[in-house]
């Protein structure tokens, strides 16, 4: 084992809690920095997270599966004996509801659990609660692009072969329409993409990738109040990810780039998504942006104070 | 807005999953979340608010399912046919593929306390400290537990030639 300059030695301990993402910002750094040295652990990390994908593969569908009555019924009984000030809207009794509760664990057990932090957190504003909301749908786009590009059997649901039949399979799941843009001229071809429950509701995750193979997700949902936002950055582990809202979506573009190589595709997909979605018949001139993203862009992004990734509520 | 209604859902779903892991048999699963629910609802008021309801109902379902396992060993009864089929006929169609096939495998074969920590924190999501708590176990013991499963079925997919693991960037 290399000697681990700086931050001290990492601990097996260590290595396992940063797959299983129970690491603190600062280990976490330690532990990266390991890895680059260190191929051999570098590779026990790869797998322990491909073994953490299988066994997805293998149980997810239990999710998908109905409870059998019995524990339906003990379910919704537990539900009434613990449900302390609790004022549940009546769409929690929704079948559909239950079944994006089951599905959203796809998503939060893959990503270590961490669900159900920032949800009871007290936010004062509309503006500081939209914030925290996109901050907590940054952390789940970053969540699944670390989850579904970590190994290529398990990129997409949908191939992008058929663009229209992609985009309105996904628009049909969200309940609006939705497109993977055009991000040819930054060098990536959309490869297709899969619906995601999120904290939003269902959301729909595009997965791009360039020559080199090296891939891109856009994650989609659609927030309860869609106010404009700025460009948002947060780093997570080597995932980068440039968040905003923009008409009634927001957005979340991840990668494992640099923050600028990131924020000139991020920029190329809200050109797009401004331009609309390609459509049969000619798109109304007026609406076609400029191709160069420079003028309205370039100032907001860098100046964006990122909001903070670490906003780690403790469960209990 | 509480999303208590939503929470308890996704945690009960969670339990499905992690008893059909351990199980791996959909009848006896969810027979052992059915126990562990009835003995939820009737020790809801033994839960605190604003702790921790997923490691309360882990934990719950945990020690049902150790009891039942003992009684089992303690009365040593006739195996039905059906229900050894039922076991040796798991889901199929997710088998397909190799690695998927041999995963299982390489988890099956693991002791069952190895199994259980690898299941609950890869799986489930559960922290260290409540897969201890659940187990009754210090946290050392998680680690090391999770540590050797990990290299376990690391080491048997890596023997299985064709299950090389892609690393994508």
């Amino acid at each position: 084992m290399n000697a681990h300059q700086g931050m001290g030695r990492v601990t097996e301990d260590e290595l396992h809690a940063y797959v299983d993402g129970q690491l603190d910002g600062n280990r976490r750094l330690a532990v990266e920095r390991w890895l680059v040295e260190d191929p051999e652990a570098s590779r026990r990390a790869e797998d322990y997270r491909a073994q953490a994908m299988l066994l997805h593969e293998m149980f997810d569908t239990v999710l998908r599966e109905p409870p059998s009555d019995r524990v339906q019924e003990l379910s919704d009984r537990l539900k009434g004996r613990i449900a302390f000030n609790d004022n549940r809207p009546a769409w929690h009794a929704r079948p559909l509801v239950r079944f994006a509760a089951a599905v959203m664990l796809v998503v939060a057990g893959a990503a270590g659990g961490w669900m159900g932090r920032g949800v009871d957190q007290q936010a004062g504003t509309p503006v500081a609660q939209q914030r925290q909301t996109l901050a907590t749908f940054a952390q789940e786009a970053t969540q699944a692009h670390r989850f579904y590009t970590s190994d290529e059997r398990f990129q997409v649901e949908l191939g992008a072969d058929n663009q229209d039949e992609l985009n309105g399979w996904l628009s049909k799941r969200m309940g609006r329409d939705v497109f993977g843009p055009d991000l040819g001229r930054v060098g990536y071809r959309l490869i297709g993409g899969r619906s995601l429950p999120t904290d939003l509701g269902a959301g729909a995750q595009y997965m791009y990738a360039n020559d080199a193979n090296k891939r891109i997700t856009l994650f989609v949902g659609a927030p309860q109040s869609g106010n404009q936002s700025n460009f948002s950055f947060t780093q997570n582990g080597d995932v980068a990810t440039f968040y905003w809202v923009e008409g009634p979506l927001a957005y979340a573009l991840a990668g494992r780039l640099s923050k600028e190589e990131l924020l000139e595709i991020a920029k190329a997909v809200y050109q797009d998504v401004k331009a609309g979605p390609p459509r049969r018949e000619a798109p109304p001139e007026p609406q076609q942006q400029q191709q160069q993203p420079q003028q309205q862009q370039q100032d907001h992004p860098a100046g964006v104070q990122p909001i903070s990734d670490t906003q780690k509520a403790k469960e209990s | 807005m509480s999303k208590f209604g939503v929470d308890l859902e996704v945690h009960i779903a969670s339990l499905r999953r992690y008893a059909r892991a351990l199980l791996r048999n959909s009848a006896d699963a969810e027979d052992l979340v059915q126990e562990a629910l009835t003995r939820a609802v009737a020790r809801a008021d033994s839960f605190q608010a604003g702790t921790n309801l997923r490691a309360w109902l882990f934990t719950i379902l945990h020690n049902v399912h150790v009891n039942q396992v003992r009684s089992k060993a303690a009365r040593p009864q006739e195996v039905d046919v059906d229900d050894v089929e039922s076991k040796l006929v798991s889901p199929a169609r997710q088998e397909e593929r190799v690695e998927l096939r041999e995963m299982m495998r390489a988890v099956d074969e693991l002791p069952e306390e190895q199994r259980k920590v690898l299941l609950l924190v890869a799986l489930e999501g559960l922290k260290y400290d409540e897969v201890a708590d659940m187990l009754g176990v210090p946290i050392g013991t998680v680690m090391s537990r999770l540590s050797r499963a990990r290299e376990a079925v690391r080491a048997k997919l890596a023997n299985e030639g064709g299950v090389t693991l892609r690393r994508v960037k």
